[in-house]
């Protein structure tokens, strides 16, 4: 399933784009990294796709990487990741379709719509996922951690 | 910030508030929060962009809406939206305008809400005559600021990342590259603004005077307004009033209903009184024997007793039953426009939505608020009633008294209203977690199947006990909050009846009251702090009603996104030309149909190949009119889609799915249900011609072979010839078939390519298939890939030119081979 760390290769071209290099001396510009659970384990299991969305590698645990590959394929990940985690909710209002949030999360402070109760979704790992309208994933890694009123506020909606 | 305002087309522009003021203006405080209303041109749109600065951010979004009550005369109504930066946002208008320089005007802005690093952070791209400018709204300096002149501007690219976007630029001065990023809602914003780069790129190249007004088109301006996205007004009030609303059909019953409900409580409230009075006049006199009195003198007052007992029976039978009645009237119209509200919602919304759910919302909270009404609100209403009559008398009777007995109302009020919003979050709560549990039903029992085959059965009961924990949890906190109340209430009760002996027994001491009195007062007293205690439970019941109530609106809120009645040209059969005129589509943030132009003639039979994802099934969605597109045409007939009206359209359009639906019902209603006045004969022959006639044959009951809920004891081919006969039958003028033969295997896919050949014989007929010998009838095939077509021809033709579909073909050869 997962591809040894030996059998390839990945740089950075001129341009800025990640190439990659397959055992058999193969090269693909331009590809990317993927995280295959974005939510429930993000630092495991990372797919290499070709510009095409073809798989050309799949890795299980990104520290088993030599260290400029690892460093590279994390810059690229993090350079799309855009899952940002809630920190504190200031209000919850009912919107015209839903509910806005008005949150702070580690990216800064923001609001966002929320559609409907199946838009926020508890993960088995004990976090939950708010999703808005546009398919936007905000992340609670612990409902517990929150302060009183935020949790409040959550515990009403959710 | 936002300026909400209804607009529906008219002739004039009417303001009614200063608007073009407003616009000029920039926007402080809460001086925008007002509503206004105007009639307009449809030119208007254009018209009040063209007035506003460009730099002010005001973006509108015009959103038609079906009119409340459907008749033909009634104008489409718009309702638009305009939001602006925060007041006191460093990126206002005059910040930037003091750094054009003179002759500089601006074409376009995009306003960004991420910085490089991905924070959320205010930024602002405005392209000008001259120059691309970039105001940044920093912590550290105010409005960091950078430019490149248009013509060392190589290339200004927009990239999609998901959650997010990117704009990036090459530039060939010593600025170099640069990139801004955006999250995902301002992807169609960022399109617009790189199509005015381009624009303008290309005005510089063509050695036109630079300052040619490409903004001065209006035209232009109104490709930026976003029409297809939704934003309805919000809030709709109180669930519970609106549920008063629904009840106004049947005002004569309520009112009955109320009459009744007095009368039955100022009777039974005679009892103490007739009790007090018998007290002082005969009991007391009767114990002290200050009187002579015989026993005769009873009778009158048990007489009494005795009919306003009966009086009070009488009267609450006949409240019961009409409050009764009310509540299932007001639920069964509920369940009804419920039910119809979903069939007029679009597939986009069914998607979404978990069917559990959505079973939960029809029928459970449509039953609680039965209850409700019924129940709880009647009584409350009675409470009511006896809280102020007793209160009344008391007040009557004895002023002092009163004041002291009903002391502790206050402490009780402020109780309940401390209460409140604890119960309603919880019953919110314990709602959200009833629909969890039908969902995990209303999943696990039609994919029963599938459990027992992987023998997960301990893992269903596993996430059954969980959601049913769930439940339990929810429901076991909300019982804490409101099991506490009522014997609060009875300590209450007993603190009043405390007061009043003390205070009862100084004032008969004293004279000023007699025992009968003293003794009518206690009983009222108990009553009203009993009727306080009900009133504090119907608080309970309420809140619960009214988190269902307000699932229940939420779904009729929900605006059918593709009004029916927006159609109004009627049509009979169509010959079944199709024409898709540089149609794209977008969902969400995703853009799945990019440009796609095509011409089919009546009668001919396109193919559709390409990868999973490539915008097949959008496409065929598209020509059904499931949704509609965001921008171009399809033209059926030459007429614009969504000027006919749609059932007309889809009388025409005959479907054949991958996963067939069968409904609950015979073979024959099956394959009549698109035209259920059809005779046996018409059903015969179609099922004949669609290969089905002989296993059904087979059947035991034939035709009339119940087939369940999803036709389980019908083989997958067997199902799909169904479907298809279904299709026949209706004898549509455009076929479409959505990879009828994917889930079935060669030997039966056989049987409906038979099937499927005296289907698509005449018609126009738009087919998906991954399985390429399905198309082998077709006339062009089309490929499609990213939402745009890559090659388009026949089969050899396609061969020939060795691109994607030789590809697929060669990779569908070497499957069949091994």
């Amino acid at each position: 399933m997962t591809t040894p760390a030996a059998q390839f290769d990945l740089q950075r071209n001129e341009a800025g784009n990640l190439v990659f290099t397959d055992a058999a001396g193969a090269v693909y510009g331009n590809v990317l990294p993927v995280r295959l659970f974005p939510l429930t384990d993000p630092t495991h299991w990372v797919a290499i796709t070709s510009a095409a969305g073809h798989d050309l590698a799949c890795i299980e645990d990104l520290a088993t990487l030599p260290e400029p590959v690892r460093v590279l394929l994390l810059e690229a990940l993090a350079h799309r990741d855009f899952v940002p985690l809630i920190q504190s909710i200031q209000a919850i209002r009912r919107a015209a379709h839903g509910y806005e949030w008005f949150v702070t999360t580690d990216r800064g402070k923001t609001h966002f719509t929320v559609e409907n109760d199946e838009s926020i979704q508890p993960l088995a790992s004990g976090s939950i996922v708010v999703m808005d309208h546009l398919n936007t994933r905000y992340l609670i890694t612990d409902p517990a951690t929150l302060d009183l009123k935020s949790r409040q506020k959550l515990e009403r909606y959710y | 910030m936002l300026v909400k305002c209804r607009l529906s087309e008219g002739d004039a522009l009417k303001m009614r508030e200063p608007w073009s003021e407003l616009l000029q203006r920039p926007p402080d405080g809460n001086q925008l929060r007002r509503r206004g209303k105007l009639t307009i041109k449809s030119k208007l749109r254009k018209r009040l962009l063209w007035d506003a600065p460009i730099f002010a951010f005001w973006q509108l979004r015009f959103t038609k809406r079906a009119p409340a009550a459907p008749s033909a005369s009634a104008p489409p109504c718009y309702s638009i939206r305009l939001s602006t930066s925060i007041p006191g946002d460093p990126l206002t208008l005059p910040h930037l305008e003091k750094r054009l320089e003179p002759g500089e005007r601006a074409v376009a802005r995009l306003q960004l809400d991420l910085d490089e690093r991905l924070q959320f952070q205010k930024g602002l791209l405005v392209l000008t005559n001259q120059r691309l400018l970039f105001l940044a709204e920093n912590q550290a300096e105010v409005g960091s600021f950078r430019d490149w002149p248009l013509g060392q501007i190589g290339d200004l690219s927009l990239e999609e990342m998901g959650a997010t976007g990117a704009l990036n630029l090459s530039s060939a001065g010593q600025s170099g590259r640069a990139q801004w990023r955006f999250t995902a809602g301002l992807i169609k914003e960022a399109d617009t603004f790189v199509a005015r780069f381009a624009e303008q790129q290309r005005t510089l190249a063509g050695g036109m005077p630079a300052d040619t007004p490409a903004a001065a088109d209006p035209d232009a301006d109104h490709e930026g307004l976003d029409f297809a996205d939704l934003m309805p007004e919000a809030a709709h009030g109180n669930p519970m009033l609106r549920l008063m609303r629904f009840s106004r059909p049947w005002i004569k019953l309520i009112v009955l209903g109320l009459l009744l409900t007095i009368a039955a409580t100022s009777a039974s409230l005679l009892t103490p009184w007739i009790t007090g009075v018998l007290v002082d006049k005969l009991l007391i006199p009767l114990q002290t024997k200050s009187h002579d009195l015989s026993l005769q003198q009873l009778l009158p007052y048990a007489a009494m007793l005795l009919g306003t007992a009966l009086v009070a029976w009488l009267l609450k039978w006949g409240r019961t039953f009409v409050v009764a009645r009310i509540a299932e009237l007001v639920t069964s119209r509920l369940r009804r426009e419920l039910f119809e509200h979903l069939q007029r919602l679009s597939l986009i919304y069914f998607n979404k939505k978990r069917t559990g759910d959505l079973i939960s919302r029809i029928g459970t909270d449509t039953d609680r608020l039965s209850l409700f009404i019924s129940l709880s609100f009647i009584d409350f209403v009675c409470d009511v009633f006896q809280f102020l009559f007793t209160a009344f008398i008391l007040f009557k009777i004895h002023p002092l008294l009163a004041f002291a007995a009903l002391g502790p109302v206050p402490i009780v009020a402020w109780l309940v209203r401390c209460v409140r919003g604890h119960l309603l979050s919880g019953f919110a709560a314990s709602s959200r977690a009833w629909s969890l549990m039908t969902s995990v039903l209303s999943d696990t029992i039609p994919g029963v199947r599938v459990v027992k085959a992987f023998a997960q059965e301990q893992r269903e009961i596993v996430r059954f006990r969980q959601t049913d924990h769930h439940v339990y949890a929810t429901n076991d906190r909300v019982n804490r909050t409101w099991s506490f109340f009522s014997p609060m209430i009875e300590m209450f009760t007993d603190l009043g009846l405390l007061i009043i002996w003390v205070v009862g027994a100084l004032t008969v001491a004293h004279g000023t009251l007699t025992v009968g009195v003293l003794w009518c007062f206690v009983t009222y007293t108990t009553r009203f702090y009993g009727r306080l205690e009900a009133m504090s439970r119907f608080f309970a019941s309420a809140q619960r009603a009214a988190a269902s109530a307000h699932r229940v609106f939420e779904v009729l809120d929900v605006e059918p996104d593709m009004p029916a009645t927006e159609g109004t040209r009627r049509i009979g059969r169509l010959s079944g030309r199709i024409e898709f005129r540089d149609i794209k589509f977008r969902h969400g943030s995703r853009q799945i149909i990019r440009g796609i132009s095509l011409d089919i003639a009546p009668g001919e039979m396109i193919g559709l190949v390409g990868p999973s994802g490539s915008g097949k099934t959008t496409l065929v969605n598209l020509a059904c009119r499931f949704f509609d597109v965001s921008e171009g045409a399809i033209l059926v007939d030459g007429q614009d889609l969504r000027d006919i009206h749609v059932e007309d359209y889809r009388k025409n359009i005959g479907l054949v799915l991958q996963e067939p639906y069968l409904f609950f019902g015979t073979i024959a209603d099956n394959i009549s249900y698109g035209k259920p006045d059809a005779s046996r004969a018409e059903i015969i022959a179609s099922a004949k011609a669609a290969h089905a006639h002989e296993f059904i044959m087979k059947l035991v009951d034939g035709y009339d072979s119940m087939v369940g809920e999803r036709g389980q004891q019908l083989s997958g081919g067997e199902r799909q010839r169904i479907s298809i006969a279904r299709a026949l039958l209706i004898d549509p003028a455009i076929l479409i078939l959505d990879e009828a033969t994917s889930s079935v295997d060669t030997e039966t896919e056989r049987e409906i390519q038979r099937a499927l050949d005296n289907l698509v014989h005449g018609r126009t007929t738009i087919a998906i298939a991954h399985r390429l010998g399905t198309l082998r009838l077709a006339n062009r095939l089309v490929v499609l890939e990213d939402g745009r077509i890559s090659e388009i021809g026949t089969h050899e033709q396609l061969l020939q030119t060795s691109g994607t579909y030789a590809r697929l073909h060669q990779a569908m050869q070497e499957v069949s081979h091994t």
